[in-house]
């Protein structure tokens, strides 16, 4: 997933035993528990989103400088919810777009950011 | 075998909390254990069983933590599941009681808090919190519970001001309860004015963590008679672990799928319970209790804050001691906090806060928000 991050692409688990679509990754399907899982790669993911936050308080001073953060919940039309980072205007029930990229210390995050701009475009 | 027999729970014991300790948390289990055996008057050689909760032991795990007290259990049980490990030792330990596994089992929980070990906890909860929660914004539990808050708001029409009579209910209680670290004056207006921390939640929604330990034991009524302990009975308890996994978000708890059998089993309904001890470590999670549980119709738990009263006095008694948002949370003891503040209530040891004829209690459990949801639910009805 992190390969695919670096490239600006989001990579969701497919299980080629049940077809089970799955996030956050695993060793083995959460679904028939087979581990031949392979990568169903995206430039990005439609999904909707369920709940939002600003956080105002970082438990890492990484963050302190970026505060506020806004982060939602968002269900992927292709069947796993992931927490992600909302663009401002994001609330629940909007319709997003969401991509993936590497973050300062290299982690594999998720960014969500209105469909509507990208659709209309 | 649904019913539990003669099986009691007695001894109710806190090592009280502070806001920070240098103590490993063998010290606040271990001390918990010599309450235990005061209180009871009981040897460490008669304690045959331990059921033991920590999130903060390691390396030590529970053969280790034997050796370091010196027991010499024949049962033992390590329940590492935060919220639902009350209730998860309580059922343990009743079986192995009723079945002849042990004789006396001592159920204890604790942590200690140190400059580092609160951070050091939540950035490395689980793999999936690790790696697909933290890196956003690493706002640790405030920030899941944030989302189920906010959607747990839409979905009912609560308000931060029916949340906030909760935890000034609470407070109330506090003041009446010298083991709660958080005992100042507690107004909505206070509540309302906190400051952000993950909107929807403000400052006075978070549990505050803590170190601390809690603990109780579990005997046949005759022994504790011999004792001349005061003791409850146990008429039914639940637990359920990752219930309706297909929900894209947590909008019902575990309880929901086990609440029928619950009260089934208990031989009586909500309306004959007069304390209720729900898991609190935000408020959100007490309303879910009170909906999942049947004190009220589901999507209803709004309507029940704004029409029942919850402090001392009122018409539902709720979290007597203070809950978690006023004595604070000390790691795995918050699982414990409930069970043993009802055990308080129901043996007329809750002093100065006293529920009058209080006969039937229940207690809620709530364990380990893991990515999106907590896993682990449970809950207990105890009589008098
Ligand atoms: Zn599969």
């Amino acid at each position: 997933m992190k390969a695919h991050a670096a490239e600006g692409r989001l990579a969701l688990q497919r299980c080629t035993a049940c077809g089970n679509i799955q996030y956050p990754p695993r060793e083995l399907c959460g679904v028939c528990l087979a581990d031949t899982l392979e990568w169903r790669v995206t430039d990005d993911e439609p999904g909707e989103v369920l709940a939002s936050t600003v956080l105002h308080h970082s438990h890492e001073p990484a963050f302190n400088g970026k505060l506020p953060i806004h982060v939602g919940l968002i269900r992927l039309d292709a069947g796993p919810t992931a927490i992600g980072f909302l663009t401002e205007a994001c609330s629940a029930g909007t319709r997003v777009r969401v991509t993936a990229k590497l973050d300062y210390r290299g982690r594999a995050v998720l960014s969500a950011a209105l469909a509507i701009s990208k659709e209309v475009s | 075998m649904n019913d539990y027999g003669d099986v009691v729970v007695c001894a109710p014991v806190t090592v009280p909390y502070v806001r920070r300790s240098d103590k490993g948390a063998a010290w606040w289990l271990g001390s918990a254990l010599r309450r235990l055996l005061e209180a009871s008057g009981l040897a460490k050689r008669q304690v045959d069983g331990l059921c033991l909760s920590s999130f903060t032991l390691a390396p030590d795990g529970p053969a280790p933590f034997v050796q370091y007290v010196g027991l010499s259990p024949r049962f033992l049980e390590f329940l590492p599941t935060g919220g639902a490990c009350g209730i998860m030792a309580l059922r343990r330990a009743a079986r192995a009681v009723q079945c002849g596994d042990a004789d006396v089992v001592a159920c204890i929980a604790g942590d200690t808090n140190g400059a580092e070990s609160f951070h050091d906890l939540v950035a490395q909860f689980s793999s999936f919190s690790r790696d697909c929660v933290w890196p956003y914004g690493a706002g640790g539990p405030n920030e899941s519970f944030a989302l189920l808050t906010e959607h747990a708001m839409r979905r009912t029409g609560a308000t931060r001001a029916d949340f906030g009579k909760l935890c000034v209910a609470q407070r109330q209680w506090a003041q009446r309860n010298p083991l709660a670290l958080l005992r100042g004056e507690l107004t909505l207006e206070t509540y309302l004015a906190a400051r952000p921390i993950a909107v929807p939640l403000h400052l006075l929604d978070c549990v505050m963590p803590c170190a601390g330990a809690d603990g109780y034991l579990v005997m046949r009524r005759v022994h504790a008679e011999v004792l001349g302990l005061r003791y409850v009975r146990i008429l039914a308890t639940i637990e359920r672990h990752n219930a309706f996994p297909d929900d894209p978000i947590q909008w019902r708890g575990g309880w929901a799928m086990d609440a029928d059998a619950l009260w089934q089993r208990a031989s009586i309904g909500p309306d004959e319970i007069d304390l209720v001890e729900t898991y609190d470590d935000y408020p959100v999670i007490s309303m879910l209790q009170f909906e999942d549980l049947g004190f009220c119709a589901k999507d209803a738990g709004a309507d029940f804050i704004r029409r029942n009263e919850f402090g001392p006095g009122g018409n539902f008694p709720h979290n007597t001691g203070g809950g978690q948002l006023s004595c604070g949370q000390a790691g795995a003891a918050g699982g414990f906090l409930g069970l043993v503040e009802a055990v308080r209530q129901l043996t007329g040891a809750a002093e100065g806060r006293g529920v009058d004829g209080a006969r039937h209690a229940l207690i809620g459990g709530f364990g380990m928000i893991n990515y999106d949801r907590g896993i682990c639910t449970a809950a207990a009805v105890l009589a008098a």
